[in-house]
Formats: structure tokens, sequence, C-alpha cells
């Protein structure tokens, strides 16, 4: 990767890491408290060992000049492996804390091995780390093959890339030690998400560059859903965390708000975190790998652009519908349950442009399993929405919150949405990006497919079952007129449930290990392919064809 | 074709503006007329500040990501109310940077929490849960009885607190650190109840007259939870659903 | 006038809110069936087929 840099750009790295070891170095030694030391020897470390990497290669002769006609692909290449090794990790977390709830003495005994503190480490190493690194893989490659453009930065795709696995990496290395401020899916402290903010402002910016230097006169419609992932992810981001620190050298900060306006905000942060980080970046996947993987034009474009404006301004509404009966005032829950419910309009324009795209090549569907799980994606996608919108319901929400039936639902959009879409993809990205026909091998991909949808299945079932069943417990009332279940009757209800979900849990990480296994093996077997000379090239030529 | 590209690129920005704009209004009406609601909802002038050992237990509590299990929020719901008490209100979390309503009830709610039990129910059951509640899965917090308590830099938390709008003095800032070893000793401090109210409780929260522990400061701020206003025991009944 | 900001600041958030529902609904729909339009969705929709990575 280095040696496809120029010299100056090899020393423009060096001296930020340089900045960036003196940063972890200043951090480490003035620190107040000794987790934001540690933090600070981590940064250093990443440095220093970064450093070693732009070093060795320093002396690498200048790359060709002609490599700038051709499509940027190494770092879609890192963050295809990143992508398969964050979902092992947040997986194998996830299915570990769902055996402790099973099983809850068979645990280490030790400060960090809490469900509290482990469980943030399986939500943010499979929703940043792995689909995180999904989509920055992707966007690189999709932005360019439908701009017919190389991305317009040599570096700062690197930058983005490693710098948002920092930002992974010092989210899910702190919650074991105690580093998080709880406000769910947005936990890492204030120096971690102030790092996101440049990381992801240089996303943004190399994106519009990309996107401005095209040489196709529209701008289709999955870079669309991609820009708005990364524009409103932006603002979430920062609005949500906005804190103050309780001294520079200290790892804990306060939130600026508090009570019920932190909760509108948080909510707000956090319900459009599914919205443009879970949703519409994914549905930028869909609307590429889908129509390229079908051979077919997408359905109806028209649709995806007026689902692509409902979704965007309809999801900011909705996230009041976490807080319904609460102290959240009544016709700030009355609106977000309105939107929810007008939100599945969109969202099943897009479910149903993907399956009529598929409409006539089921024959491909059949036989080719990484089209089928873009259709089984698609067919979870439509399932989730309508199962989010039933629950934004005031009186169905009464039973449903608090419960695990909200767990089965995120489930169902996180396993059987994003991470469906995701390996389709990738399983279309890998062959690609390496050269080769087609995955290593296509008895594996099968595998994969059925073990993820055995797993999403179990793991989705047992939830609902778990979540109506504890719901209706703590609101039964016997013949006397008190409550029938204490709480702990209702705990120990849901035991079964909590073994079989750790079961379904199991066979989907299985799948992902048969994944990671075969995108290993497709990446490191030779090449059976002879390789197009001069390698993949956004030439005008083709614009014309 | 400078031209051109100059057209494509304020096409692209176009899009990116449509996108901000769009995206922006929800949010502001939802959540902006929220910020002018002291106007409307209830006011509660008991309300009383966190002491800066229950600031530490917040801190324990939010550290050990209690919100995964447990919410801290009563719904306006007859089972809810019967089971937990009168339901949340706004005023009560008001001083809660940030809010720990929390999502999900694998464990009870524990918005009010305190008082409960007692002292040595809670020191026994984050021990070992199971040891108090055989069915339990919730896990071991045995750590927090031979952890101590870092209670030097308390000051600059109350100082932080303060400039994020919670109402904390000069005196209560200076006197941070000596309030919070105060609390958890057997006798208080006069100092500790003039500045935060004759209603504060100091004890050995964890039996231990030894150091000042998580333990301590952890009970000290869960014997708080729900008590901090009577505002929400002085509303009228629940609506009822 | 306690309640004014509030009261204020609800209206609107309410009325505005409705209206810009409906103007970006009408602004949607006129930009995806606008006449014009159809061939350049047409050809976009079919340009990631084509030319897939090929030099």
């Amino acid at each position: 990767m280095v040696a496809k840099l120029t010299r100056a750009e090899r020393q423009f790295a060096l001296i930020l890491l340089g900045l960036m070891a003196l940063c972890g170095l200043v951090m480490a030694a003035g620190a107040n408290d000794d987790l934001f030391a540690l933090h600070g020897g981590l940064i250093l470390a990443v440095a220093v060992g970064l450093s070693f990497l732009v070093i060795s290669g320093l002396d690498a002769p200048e790359p060709p000049p002609e490599r700038l006609a051709e499509y940027y692909d190494a770092p879609s290449r890192v963050a295809i492996v990143l992508t398969m090794g964050w979902a092992l990790f947040g997986l194998a977390v996830g299915d570990w804390v769902a055996w402790m709830l099973a099983y809850p003495h068979l645990t280490v005994d030790a400060a960090w091995a809490s469900f509290g503190r482990i469980r943030p480490m399986h939500t943010t190493g499979v929703i940043f780390g792995f689909g995180g690194n999904a989509l920055i893989a992707t966007s690189f490659h999709v932005v360019q093959r439908t701009c017919r453009t190389r991305l317009a930065g040599q570096f700062s795709p690197w930058f983005v890339l490693l710098g948002y696995n920092l930002f992974c990496l010092l989210a899910v290395s702190g919650y074991p030690l105690g580093i998080t401020q709880s406000k769910e899916y947005a936990e890492p402290e204030w120096y971690v998400d102030l790092w996101l903010c440049v990381v992801w402002v240089t996303y943004l910016v190399l994106y519009l560059r990309t996107l401005a230097q095209r040489r196709e006169p529209h701008i289709y419609v999955a870079n669309w859903y991609y820009l708005a992932f990364i524009v409103v992810v932006a603002m979430l981001h920062i609005v949500n965390n906005i804190a103050m620190p309780v001294a520079w050298n200290h790892s804990r900060a306060y939130s600026a708000f508090a009570g019920v306006q932190d909760a509108m905000t948080q909510w707000w942060y956090g319900h459009n975190a599914v919205a443009f980080f879970l949703t519409a970046g994914f549905l930028g996947m869909m609307y590429y790998y889908l129509p390229v993987r079908a051979q077919r034009p997408i359905f109806s474009y028209r649709m995806s652009i007026i689902s692509f404006w409902g979704i965007t301004f309809m999801y900011m509404w909705a996230g009041s519908h976490h807080l319904h009966y609460t102290a959240l005032p009544h016709w700030v829950q009355t609106l977000g349950m309105t939107f929810s419910l007008v939100l599945l309009v969109p969202s099943w324009g897009s479910a149903a442009n993907a399956l009529l795209t598929l409409n006539g090549a089921w024959h491909r569907v059949r036989d080719d399993a990484t089209l089928r799980f873009m259709m089984v994606a698609a067919i979870f996608y439509g399932l989730t929405t309508f199962e989010g919108s039933f629950m934004a319901i005031r009186a169905v929400n009464s039973l449903s919150h608090y419960t695990d039936w909200t767990i089965g639902h995120v489930h169902a959009g996180a396993l059987g949405w994003v991470a469906f879409i995701s390996f389709g993809a990738l399983y279309s990205l890998t062959p690609a990006l390496w050269g080769r026909q087609r995955m290593h091998s296509a008895w594996a991909v099968e595998a994969h497919f059925w073990l993820a949808l055995a797993g999403t299945l179990i793991y989705v079932f047992s939830m609902w079952n778990s979540g109506v069943i504890q719901g209706l417990m703590w609101r039964t009332y016997d013949s006397g007129g008190t409550l029938a279940y204490s709480f702990i009757d209702t705990v120990v209800a849901m035991h079964p449930y909590y073994i079989a979900r750790a079961v379904g849990g199991a066979l989907f990480l299985a799948g992902a290990g048969i994944g990671a296994w075969n995108v290993w093996m497709t990446i490191r077997s030779p090449d059976t392919v002879s390789q197009p000379a001069g390698g993949d090239r956004p030439l005008t030529i083709l614009a014309g064809e | 074709m400078f031209g051109l590209h100059y057209r494509l690129e304020k096409h692209g920005m176009a899009l990116l503006l449509g996108i901000i704009f769009v995206t922006s209004i929800g949010g502001l009406v939802d959540i902006a007329p929220l910020f002018t609601i002291d106007e409307t909802v209830e006011d509660a002038p008991d309300m009383r500040l966190y002491t800066p050992l229950e600031v530490a237990g917040r801190n324990i509590y939010i550290r050990e990501g209690c919100y995964a299990c447990h919410s801290q929020m009563i719904r306006t719901l007859r089972d809810e109310v019967e089971r937990y008490g009168p339901y949340s209100l706004a005023v009560e979390s008001k001083y809660d940077h940030p809010m720990q309503w929390g999502s999900k009830r694998t464990g009870p709610d524990l918005a009010r929490i305190g008082g409960k039990y007692s002292d040595e129910w809670q020191v026994a059951h984050l021990i070992d849960p199971r040891a108090v509640v055989p069915q339990s899965i919730m896990p071991s917090y045995r750590f927090l009885s031979t952890t101590g308590l870092r209670t030097d830099d308390l000051g600059l938390h109350l100082k932080a607190l303060s400039r994020v709008g919670v109402p904390y003095t000069d005196e209560m800032v200076t006197n941070a650190t000596a309030d919070a070893i105060a609390q958890a000793g057997a006798d208080g401090s006069d100092g500790l109840t003039t500045r935060y109210g004759e209603a504060t409780q100091a004890r050995l929260f964890d039996g231990d007259p030894g150091k000042v522990t998580e333990m301590d400061a952890l009970i000290a701020y869960l014997q708080i939870l729900g008590r901090l206003t009577n505002a929400a025991h002085a509303n009228s009944p629940p609506p009822g659903e | 006038m306690p309640e004014t900001g509030h009261a204020l600041t609800l209206l609107f958030a309410k009325g505005f809110g409705l209206f810009y529902l409906l103007a970006l609904s009408v602004g949607t729909l006129i930009y995806a069936f606008w006449p014009g339009s159809g061939k350049r969705f047409d050809h976009a929709a079919k340009s990631v087929l084509r030319g897939e990575d090929q030099p």
C-alpha cells in the first residue's frame, strides 16, 4: 500500500504519524486518570506501528503516473479484510454475551468481563466495525464505478479507512477498561468522538470531490444514499456528543444535555443512526450490487428517488417513538408515531424495488447464493421496516418496549438486512477486486447462506417469543387485582429463549467464519484468470459504448 | 471543460445541501421546543443536587453500562406504577448528564430503587446477586468493595457539571472531595448537610469503616434514585391504561 | 407571559412541519416525473451494468 503513494505522500504520512505519536505521548504522560493514559499509550503504539510500515516502504520507487488513470481499489481491498475481521470479532462477542445471559455463572469473575462492559463491544464491533468498514469498502468502489473516475485523493482514502479503524479500536478497547459515556450506540468518550469528526469530514470531502470529477452526467442513485449516510451521520454524531470534559487530560466528560432533552437528542441520534448508517448506506450498497449481480437495471429508478427523499425526510421525525409513555411531551410522541407509520411507504418502496428487479432473474437467485443473500436482505428489510412501524404504534409499544421484542426487531434488521446485503456485496466485490472470476468456493457461499439464514430465524423467533411473553407477564393481574408475577419470575421464563438465541447466534457466527475463510482463500488462491494488463481503468471510451 | 466541471460540482453540492436541509427540519421540530419546555412542565422547588459521592456513584453506574439492562423511566402505565412506583417526571432527571432512562429491562427498573432495600442487601446483592436472588442473571460486582474510590478529582467533575448547567456553587466545588469522604463516613459533616440539605444520607454505605470504596459511592447513588424530589409522589394518580 | 416562548416555538414547529412535508412531497414527485428526466433515469439505471470492471 505504501508503494502506491508518491514520495511526498509517504513523507506527509510520516509527519502525520509523528503528530499522532506525539499526541499519544502527551495523553499518556500528562493524563489526569489512568484510563486516559492507557488510551494515549495505545495511540502511541498504533502510530509507531504504522510508522514502521511507512518507513519500510519509504525508498520504494515512485509509482508510475499511469496509475492515476486506473481505479484506486487498494483501500477497498484492505477494508474488505478489516470488514471480515470485525465481523468475526463483533459476532463472537455478541454470542459470548448471549451465552452469559443464559448461564450467568459461566463467566470470568472480573470487572472487565461483566455484561454491561462487553455488550457495547458487541454493538460497536458489529455496527461500526463490521458495518462501517463494509460501507467504506463498497462506497469507495461504487463511487468510482458509477462516476467512472478515480477516487479524488491518493492519501485521504487511507486516512479515512485507517483513521476510522483507529476510532473503532479506541471505542472497543475503552469499554472493558470502563471508558464509556453510556449513551446507547454513542458510547465512546469525547476525545474519541473528536477524532471521528476529523475522519468523517475527510470522508465527506473525499466523496464530494470524487462526485465532482465524475464523467457521467447524472449522479447514480446509490451515491445519493451513500452521501446521505456520510453527511447525516456527521450531523448526528456531532450534535449528540456535545459534552464538557472534566479536564483536557481526563477521559470523562459530561453530556451537554440532560434529562428529557438528552433523551430526545439521544433517540433522535439513535433512531437516525439506524436510518442513515444501517439503512441509507446499505441501500446504496443494494442499489449498486443487486442490479449488477442480477444483470438487470433497477426496476424503477423513479421509485428509488422518491423513496430516497421519503426516507431522508421522514426518519428524522420518528425518533420519539423510542420514548412512548415516558416523560417526553405527548405531542412529540404522537409526531414520532405518525411519521413512523408513514415511513413504511418509502421503506416498502425500496424493498419492492429490489425484489421487482429480481423478477425475471429468479433462475439466477436459485443458482447464485450471492444474489440470494441480497434477495433475503431485501425481504428482511421489508419485514423489519413493517415491524418497526408496527412497534412505533403507542399501544403496541407499551407491550414491546423494554423487552426482547426490541432485541429481536433490531437483529432482524442487523442480521437479516445489514449483514445479508453486506455479505452479498462482499462476495461480489472480493473476486472483482483481486481479479478472480469467482469466490474460491461456491459451496462455502452456499453453506454460509444457509447457516446465516437459520441463525437469523432462530434468533429472531426466540426473541419475539421471549419479548411478547415477558411483556405480557409484566402486565398480568391475578383475580385479586394484584400483579401476578414478580420480576424474577419473568427472568426465569426467558431462560429457554436465551439458550435458543445463543444457538442462533452461534450458527450465524459459524457462517461468517466460513465466509472469512472463503474470502481469505479467494485472496490467496493463485490467479486463475489472466489479469487485464494495466488494471482496471475508468476510461472515457467506455462511456461512449 | 472547467465550465462543465463547475456545473457538475454544483450538482453534487446541491444534493448535499438538499440532504442537509431536508434532514435538519425533523430534528429541529422534535428537539427545539424541548429547550423551551421549562416554561410548561412541572417544577420541583425541593429538587436537590447529587452530592459529590453520588456523582461518583453515578459515574460507576455509567462506567459499568448498567443502562444496558436497567431502565430509569417508569412509564405512565398501570402495571408499571404498581410495580415500581409513581411514573417518572421530566424534572426528576433534569440534572442527569446524560440521562440513563435506558431501553431494555433485562433487570427491573431502578428509577425509584432508592430506599427500597437496605444497604446490607445492596452490598450482598452486588457482591453475589445469586446469593440473594437465586434465579438472578446479573453479573457479580465483587470488585467494587475492594476498589478504592477516587475522590481527588471530584471538584473537577462538579465544575464540569456546573458548566453544563447544574447549579453547583464554588463552595461545593471546593469542598467536593471532603464532602464525598464525609458522606461515606459514619457521621457525615455539618458542611455536607448545609450544602446539600438536611436529608442527605451520610453513613457507611458498604458497612466497612475502612477506606471509601466504589461500593460506597454506587450504593449512595442507588439509595438516592427517585428521592431527589418529592414531586412525583405529590402528583395526582396516574391516568392508567 | 411565561408561556409565550414555548407556545410560539411549538406553533412554528408544528405549522411549518406540515407545510414542509407537503411541499417536499410535491417537489420530489415533480422532479421524479418531470418529462425530461425519464431518459436520464433510464440511462443512469443501465449505466451500472455496462463497462463493469473492464479497462
